[in-house]
């Protein structure tokens, strides 16, 4: 006995030590709660999206809960048509994602039992933040915007901490603790940006459009909550999204205009003329937006953005964050219309190039990333149903999608059209060229079923065949269906497929077209023929 | 090496002590026995012919004491539908021979699994056939109708048979001591079931025909149909508007017509082309691309080592091994010559993986880098990279390996890569450099 008693004294002490140590350095006094009150509001939005296969029909409808943060807009922001039931320029930001495709969004305080409605007035899906606006002004009375404050980033232990709300009911709010592991460049699958996100630690219980508190004040808002991983979007990001939102049209973030690679090794340098002790990233293909977009070209060596020098993986020392990737410059130092240098070596030669920061932009793919809030574009011929290949559009095949839709349309999204079928057995000028200016890239459209109709007989097993004329004219886009099926050829309709389609060409008679149209649309009960 | 495993099968004697079995059977073997009927005692065979792209191979037994006792069987034809048929052979091994009995269900074209790509004439039956009855025969009236070789894992109690036309033709096609392969038409056709279809290309009532939407180059169809040409007639086949011909009381593909044939034979057309029949003869090829698009069997693969840079030919293979359906590599092999005709070279020249050393650090986790160019020269094939390799002037700076899929260029140090080739292959326990089979790259010479 005496010996297990000694034991358990030695035991005892370390642990007593541990605890004081965590009381002292963690577990600082967390924000009052009270004043979040006025700040922040219970969201809950009902979404139904479109199905893609039947793009006339929409989905199940579900609902998302979260939070969104009471802001004021700049002074000079006024956003048009907009009846926000306040004075004070004051609106709610969310996430686009539990906004997105919504048919009805209700929106709780915590003072006031009933939801009150509101309407998204903006969204940057790839940015996941949108605005709301509520047209009640009991709903505002009362409601203080949050108070922002850049994200503290020394490395002292004490400046990670962080919180966050953590609501049990629409009664009982309090606080969770966490700790920022990092701040990185984030991205999402359904979008192409990559945008500065903190990382976190610790803050489980939240969701999104949550708080993120740093010292009692707003450093950011919670956009998921994964696996595992939580990630927010800091409030430089957050305050720059708001300085746009009064935008016509509407620009989004800072965002480099260009993909870079590291060069490998030595004998790269040789062959490129680049001098090896320079440190640099290779431009490997130039965007259709973004930052140096318009000044770059593929085979650039940057070398210097700003006043930064790049090293050899893409970094800076960057005055806040230490040693991290060049995008996190948009944070605070370069700001979208910020006149920026950019030092290259082209061809062996040193050259300073002078450009303006500039945004991301959505719609430069050719096969568009995740649509959302729009209904899915589709023209109906002779029941041959044309629809342009986007992300949604793959999806239709369910979670492994990645392996179980077509392979050709992924190739088709995995290398953005890498391969043209347009220009002639040529490769894409898009990614050889030294600049891209075309504003909307083509599109790949589809016959992605054919619905039944005796006018189709023998064309039935046709699906997901992508088009490549219709009446001798290239289609390039939805649009260009419908204008050609304006003009004949000698009473006939005649349709070309990509090789390695069900088949190659199609015919129909023009004298029974109208006749099939209406029976395919009586016969499916399908509301319109065409979505534009 | 890898581990060696053991694989059973059935076959029967034919005329000419020839034992004839399913390629499958004897693919890759390095050693082959061969039992008779209760007997335990094995007998050393050899492979005298083999035909993958039709399942078929042709065994000898070295020790003649083998055929003492055994009668051949003959070969009969293509049986009724729903006539009873019997197969024979050593399902999941066993020592005795099975006998199942059932009837022919259908009789079409369907893929055979062991090229892969390939179809064929195939008969079906409801008669059992399990691994292990492979390459034994099925009867009819004492006579082998077809050798037992696939089932279908979606269907119950279904198994299908090689049928005699295809085992007769690859018994001609192999007297001059090679085997050729099947021949291919090489067009990919549409039906004209649509009326409006047949309005517009003006054909005559009651012409059935099927039209030709693609013409495969380089092969038998090159030069000879064009794409809209309306198949009419094939021999003294009509083909119907699903491209449709009759067929010993059966309607098959009209393909059926070639893949009867010899590479060299002629072959009678009759096509609807811009208003009038005309009559056509074109020579049967084998398929362009059929090494690299098919299952390889037998030969260890190709390869090509510089600067520690593996290089491999693109095959059906590769392609399916996991990891390796890649956007360049499945554009490569699938969709480039389909879609931008005569660009594909006579081989897709990948690099496979790279063995690190100092040469090409920087590039150690390259994998599946397709390569265009060679110091601006298109790389042909891998016998044809081999040989730019072999001929590059002393005093060359850098190698530059460019791909239409890779911005950056692979560059490696040549001198460097050549001081370093021997100690590269030494470190990985790699006897040769390089490995190409001459008979198949006219490059190489």
């Amino acid at each position: 006995m005496k010996h297990n008693n000694f034991l358990y004294t030695l035991l005892k002490w370390p642990i007593t030590a541990t605890v004081f140590l965590f009381t002292s350095v963690l577990q600082a006094d967390p924000p009052e709660i009270k004043p979040w009150f006025q700040q922040a509001v219970l969201l809950k939005s009902y979404q139904q999206s479109f199905d893609w296969r039947t793009p006339w029909e929409k989905r199940e409808i579900r609902t998302q809960s979260g939070m969104a943060l009471v802001v004021r807009l700049p002074v000079s922001v006024r956003i048009s048509e907009s009846e926000n039931g306040n004075n004070n320029n004051l609106y709610l930001l969310t996430t686009a994602e539990i906004v997105s495709d919504a048919t009805l969004i209700e929106v709780t305080r915590k003072d006031i039992r009933s939801p009150f409605q509101a309407k998204l007035v903006l969204m940057d899906y790839a940015a996941n933040l949108a605005l709301l606006q509520i047209n009640n002004s009991k709903f505002w009375r009362n409601l203080r915007p949050v108070k922002w404050t850049p994200v503290k980033s020394s490395t002292d232990h004490e400046a990670k901490d962080i919180y966050s709300l953590k609501i049990k009911s629409q009664d009982e709010w309090t606080m969770e603790s966490g700790t920022i592991d990092r701040m990185t460049v984030g991205h999402r699958g359904v979008s192409n940006a990559w945008f500065p996100l903190l990382r976190l630690n610790g803050i489980s219980k939240s969701g999104q459009g949550y708080p993120l508190l740093q010292d009692n004040e707003t450093a950011g808002m919670i956009l998921d909550v994964g696996t595992g991983e939580t990630k927010a979007m800091p409030a430089a990001m957050l305050l720059e999204f708001l300085k746009h939102a009064g935008s016509n049209p509407y620009q989004s973030l800072a965002h480099r205009g260009f993909i870079w690679s590291k060069l490998p090794q030595s004998s790269t340098y040789n062959h490129l003329q680049i001098p090896l002790e320079k440190p640099g990233i290779w431009i490997s293909r130039v965007l259709p937006y973004g930052t140096g977009s318009d000044v770059l070209m593929q085979g650039d060596y940057l070398t210097k953005l700003g006043k930064w020098t790049l090293s050899h993986d893409g970094k800076v020392e960057h005055p806040d964050w230490g040693i991290s990737l060049f995008d996190l410059l948009f944070l605070a130092h370069l700001k979208v219309g910020d006149s920026v240098k950019l030092e290259v070596i082209r061809e062996g030669k040193p050259v300073v190039l002078q450009t303006k920061v500039s945004a991301y932009k959505e719609n430069s793919r050719s096969v568009p990333l995740k649509i959302v809030g729009t209904a899915p574009r589709y023209v109906i011929e002779g029941g041959f149903l044309f629809q342009e290949l986007t992300l949604n559009y793959l999806r239709i095949w369910g979670a492994n999608w990645q392996t179980r839709a077509p392979m050709r349309l992924r190739l088709f999204l995995e290398q953005n059209k890498a391969v043209s079928i347009y220009e002639n057995n040529k490769t894409d000028k898009s990614s050889n060229g030294s600049k891209i200016s075309s504003e909307h890239p083509p599109r790949i459209v589809l016959v992605s079923q054919v619905i039944p109709d005796p006018v189709n007989i023998g064309y039935q097993k046709l699906s997901n065949a992508v088009v490549l004329k219709v009446n001798g004219k290239q289609i390039r886009r939805l649009e260009d269906v419908s204008t050609a099926f304006l003009n004949p050829i000698n009473n006939f309709h005649r349709i070309d497929f990509l090789p390695g389609s069900e088949r190659l060409s199609v015919i129909l008679s023009v004298a029974e077209l109208a006749d099939a149209n209406q029976r395919i649309k009586n016969n499916f009960r399908i509301p319109k023929l065409q979505s534009f | 090496m890898k581990p060696t495993s053991q694989g059973l099968g059935s076959g029967f004697l034919i005329h000419d002590n020839w034992i004839l079995t399913n390629a499958h059977v004897v693919s890759d073997s390095r050693m082959l026995l061969v039992n008779k009927i209760s007997s335990p005692k094995p007998f050393l065979a050899d492979v005298l012919a083999i035909a993958h792209d039709s399942d078929l191979a042709l065994l000898k037994v070295r020790d003649p004491k083998f055929y003492q006792g055994l009668t051949p069987l003959e070969l009969g034809g293509i049986p009724e539908l729903r006539s009873r048929v019997r197969a024979y052979g050593y399902p999941v091994g066993g020592k005795e021979l099975s006998r199942t009995e059932g009837v022919v269900s259908r009789i079409e074209f369907g893929t055979y699994v062991h090229p892969g790509i390939d179809s064929h004439l195939l008969i079906q039956t409801d008669s059992a056939i399990n691994p292990g009855n492979s390459g034994g025969p099925v009867t009819q009236s004492g006579q082998a109708i077809g050798v037992a070789f696939q089932s279908n894992l979606r269907l119950n109690d279904v198994g299908y048979f090689i049928p005699v036309p295809l085992i007769n033709r690859f018994l001609t096609d192999i007297k001059d001591g090679r085997y050729d392969g099947v021949p291919e038409i090489g067009i990919e056709t549409s039906s004209l079931i649509n009326q409006h279809y047949r309005k517009y290309l003006g054909l005559p009532e009651d012409t059935g025909g099927i039209l030709v939407e693609r013409v495969v180059p380089h092969s038998s169809a090159d030069g000879v149909l064009l794409i809209g040409d309306v198949l009419t007639k094939i021999e003294d086949l009509q083909i119907d508007a699903a491209g449709m011909v009759r067929y010993s009381e059966q309607q098959v593909t009209f393909f059926i017509e070639a893949e009867n044939r010899q590479i060299g034979d002629p072959l009678q057309l009759q096509v609807w082309r811009k208003g009038k029949f005309i009559n056509l003869t074109l020579t049967l090829k084998t398929p362009p691309f059929g090494s690299e698009m098919r299952n390889s069997y037998d030969e260890l693969p190709e390869y090509v080592i510089f600067g520690g840079l593996v290089f491999i030919a693109l095959n059906r293979n590769y392609i399916h091994s996991p990891g390796n359906i890649t956007p360049p590599l499945a554009y490569e092999h699938w969709y480039r010559e389909i879609e931008r005709p005569r660009t594909r070279q006579e081989q897709v020249v990948i690099v496979t993986r790279v063995l690190p050393s100092p040469v090409n650090s920087g590039y150690t986790n390259l994998h599946n880098f397709v390569v265009s160019s060679l110091n601006g020269k298109p790389v042909r094939s891998l016998a044809h990279l081999e040989k730019i390799l072999k001929n590059m002037p002393l005093e060359t700076t850098n190698v530059v390996f460019e791909s239409e899929w890779h911005k950056i260029p692979l560059v490696l140090n040549f001198k460097e890569s050549l001081d370093q080739h021997n100690s590269v292959l030494k470190r990985y326990g790699i006897i040769d450099g390089s490995r190409i089979y001459a008979d198949k790259n006219k490059d190489s010479q």
